[in-house]
């Protein structure tokens, strides 16, 4: 593990930053949770900017708000206040089915529990989010040519044994790996990782890191990866760490002491 | 696309929505078959209630002291009648109360037998048949033809013509007759085996049930008794004659099997000393359904008018159909078979919990996958009809397997009640009960399409709720269940 950090790219410097675009930003997001009678702010105004095809680690305690700060990003809960913006434009102004396509387009989600549909094979799961964004017309009449990618995609992620296979039959690093290929099925602009080897084995973590790594390299992907461990931190080009529902450490904006 | 993928795999994934297919298709299954015995047995109570009404009878009322100018003859009455063309068969008969007994059996144990208490008052009827020239007829015009001239068609005059009893004689109707008669179309000749001690008795046919229960053979001789008026005095005196039961008639219609005896209409007026030529006249209408009440009104005012029946309003003499005597019994009826049909739907109801509570626990049980889909893209609207069709499909095959397996148990239930009967060695219908040898079921194809469709919008409606619900789910809390 200790040669690990070696690999880990270089920080994008500021100037570099702002050439590259901004994917999805957040600007004083708020949110609180009622507990009981009375409310519990977990986010106390975030703001975050995130760019093309940058690797963005988010670190901080369990309680600080990572996973929900996560789902803000990821328009699966809405801000009390603040704004999010996906391409320049905010989602929450327009529809729930405009949001539904940003979710399914612009953005994959590998959660920790990987969260497969237990009665699909792993193809079938592999092919989810094409299924949820065509018709059945337009679905069967690309049914082939979808398929063949996602069998492609798996056998690349070294499941080409088990592809039939259903989520249960699978191992966890197994069922993480059809995760991420179901997340990057759509050629999202975006990935979201909440914590993508909190449930694995370290060796087995490693395999699917490398291939998220991998796959957000070659795929230029704004990458946010939820993680409490610092060392997986270190081999991102960029650091957020946050305490107590706000952002403390910026590695790209360091804090001149 | 995903929603009929996802509804599709869950629907054979989850032995829970095999209950609520079983569900529906037990309460549709059931529906269509107790409706349809329950309308074969009200049906049968129906023909029970009609009995031997024909179509429409005319009573005319020839009561003397009521000092009515009712012709005593039926001619001029039938005349008019025939000359309707919306009626078919019109003949006259007699209808009289009498005793039975036989000469071989002592009368007072008819008189004090329970078992012979339902035939001891009987009806002794009188109808007419056609003779021999009137068989011959056609044959007739045939050689009339032959030769350039020309007869007319006879028309249908005999009970034959207007009744059913040709078809109870025959064994049409509900089976053979214990003793059938050696011709049905004279079955008022003598039996062959009959060999009087003097002069020849006419001859009676039987229904089937008295039959049986008086011990009868063909060739036996009854003692019937009647009372008469005498037309001098006015009173009522009792009247008897040996007859030789020349065979038996099953109808199907306890009434009739029970408790009446055909005769030829002249023997019985010679037996009554000419009291009465007829009591009523029986009519089989071209279209009964449709054209019998008008008829009926018509021939009323017609025949009041002209004197051949007494009275119209509040008077004794009458023209109606048979529903029309049987109004009230008709009406019950029809009431028992609403009200069953509404306490029935129930099962829908109880069907239509079974797929809410199915819905709901897939709901519950399901929440992640919810929150995954809605994470992955799903609308809320997308999840809702996601649940709807995993309903719609326990719905469709619940409703339509019932249906086929109902209709198909409603038509084979004979056969079926048979061999269940058989396999536990008990008598689920016991057929001496009824006067039917078989259990009665009609199935109507529009209360199967009515069961068939209720049941599945219903289900659909009861699955609203939970599908609603799922839609609603708040996809975070979704994805937090685990």
């Amino acid at each position: 593990m200790d040669g690990l950090t070696s690999e880990a790219p270089l920080p994008v410097d500021a100037p570099e930053r702002a050439r590259r675009k901004t994917v999805l930003s957040a600007h004083g997001i708020r949110r609180a949770f009622a507990l009981g009678e009375r409310s519990l702010e977990i986010l106390h105004g975030i703001d975050l900017e995130l760019s093309e095809g940058e690797l963005v680690a988010l670190v901080g305690a369990s309680g600080a708000g990572k996973s929900t700060l996560l789902h803000v990003l990821g328009l699966l809960d809405r801000p009390d206040e603040g704004r999010i913006e996906i391409h320049g434009a905010d989602p929450w102004k327009s529809s729930v089915a405009e949001r539904a396509r940003l979710r399914n387009h612009e953005m994959g989600f590998v959660f920790q529990f990987y969260h497969l549909l237990p009665e699909l094979t792993a193809v079938e799961n592999t092919v989810l989010p094409a299924m949820i964004d065509r018709g059945a017309w337009s679905y069967r009449k690309q049914r082939k040519a979808l398929l063949q990618r996602a069998v492609e995609t798996l056998t690349h992620f070294g499941l080409g044994d088990r592809l039939t296979h259903k989520p249960p039959q699978l191992s966890g690093g197994e069922r993480q790996r059809v995760a991420i290929a179901r997340a990057l099925f759509m050629d999202p602009k975006i990935l979201l990782a909440d914590e993508p080897t909190g449930n694995l084995d370290s060796a087995t973590g490693e395999t699917v890191l490398e291939l998220l790594f991998q796959e957000q390299e070659r795929r230029g992907l704004a990458m946010i990866l939820v993680t409490h461990d610092s060392r997986l931190a270190a081999r991102c080009q960029r650091v957020l760490t946050m305490e107590d529902g706000v952002i403390q450490a910026d590695s790209a904006h360091p804090v001149p002491d | 696309m995903y929603r009929s993928f996802i509804s599709w795999r869950y629907l054979f994934a989850r032995r829970t929505n095999l209950i609520g297919i079983v569900g529906i298709l037990v309460a549709v299954f059931a529906l269509i078959l107790i409706l349809s015995i329950m309308t074969g047995f009200l049906d049968e109570s129906r023909n029970a209630l009609r009995g031997s009404l024909a179509d429409v009878v005319i009573d005319p009322y020839q009561g003397s002291e009521a000092g009515t100018n009712v012709p005593r003859s039926a001619h001029a009455v039938l005349e008019t009648v025939r000359a309707d063309e919306r009626v078919v068969g019109a003949t006259p008969e007699i209808l009289w109360a009498g005793m039975i007994t036989q000469k071989k059996k002592r009368l007072d144990h008819v008189l004090s037998s329970q078992s012979g208490g339902a035939g001891l008052l009987i009806q002794v009827v009188g109808i007419d048949v056609a003779g021999p020239w009137q068989l011959a007829w056609p044959a007739l015009r045939v050689s009339v033809a032959a030769a350039g001239g020309h007869l007319p068609p006879l028309r249908v005059q005999d009970a034959f013509g207007a009744t059913d009893f040709l078809e109870a004689l025959n064994g049409q109707a509900a089976g053979p007759p214990l003793a059938p008669v050696a011709n049905p179309i004279t079955p008022f000749a003598r039996p062959a085996s009959y060999r009087p001690d003097g002069r020849p008795a006419p001859a009676v046919v039987v229904g089937d049930q008295l039959f049986s229960r008086y011990g009868m053979q063909v060739g036996d001789e009854l003692q019937l008794m009647t009372m008469v008026q005498d037309p001098g005095t006015g009173e009522w005196n009792p009247n008897n004659r040996y007859f030789v039961v020349a065979g038996s008639f099953r109808s199907g219609v306890n009434e009739s099997d029970m408790g009446r005896i055909y005769l030829d209409r002249r023997e019985l007026g010679d037996f009554l000393g000419d009291f009465r030529e007829y009591t009523q006249i029986l009519l089989k209408l071209r279209d009964y359904e449709g054209e019998a009440v008008a008829l009926v009104d018509d021939l009323r005012v017609e025949l009041a008018e002209s004197g051949l029946i007494y009275g119209i309003d509040g008077g004794f003499g009458e023209v109606l159909t048979w529903e029309q005597f049987k109004v009230n019994m008709l009406g019950a009826i029809e009431n028992e078979r609403v009200l069953m049909a509404i306490m029935l739907s129930l099962v829908l109801v109880v069907a239509g919990f079974t797929i809410f509570a199915i819905l709901s626990m897939m709901v519950s049980e399901k929440r992640r996958d919810i929150g995954i889909l809605l994470a992955l893209g799903a609308t809320p609207r997308g999840i809702l009809d996601l649940f709807l069709l995993i309903a719609f499909w326990d719905a469709l095959l619940g409703a339509i397997l019932g249906g086929i397996l109902g209709t198909w148990a409603a038509f084979r239930i004979d056969p079926i009640e048979r061999s269940l009967s058989d396999a536990f060695g008990i008598q689920i219908f016991d057929r001496s009960v009824y006067l039917f040898d078989h259990i009665p079921s009609i199935v109507q194809p529009l209360s199967v399409a009515a069961i068939v469709l209720g049941a599945f919008f219903c289900a659909l409606l009861f699955a609203a709720m939970p599908a609603w619900r799922a839609a609603r789910l708040d996809p975070l809390e979704a994805l937090r269940y685990e």
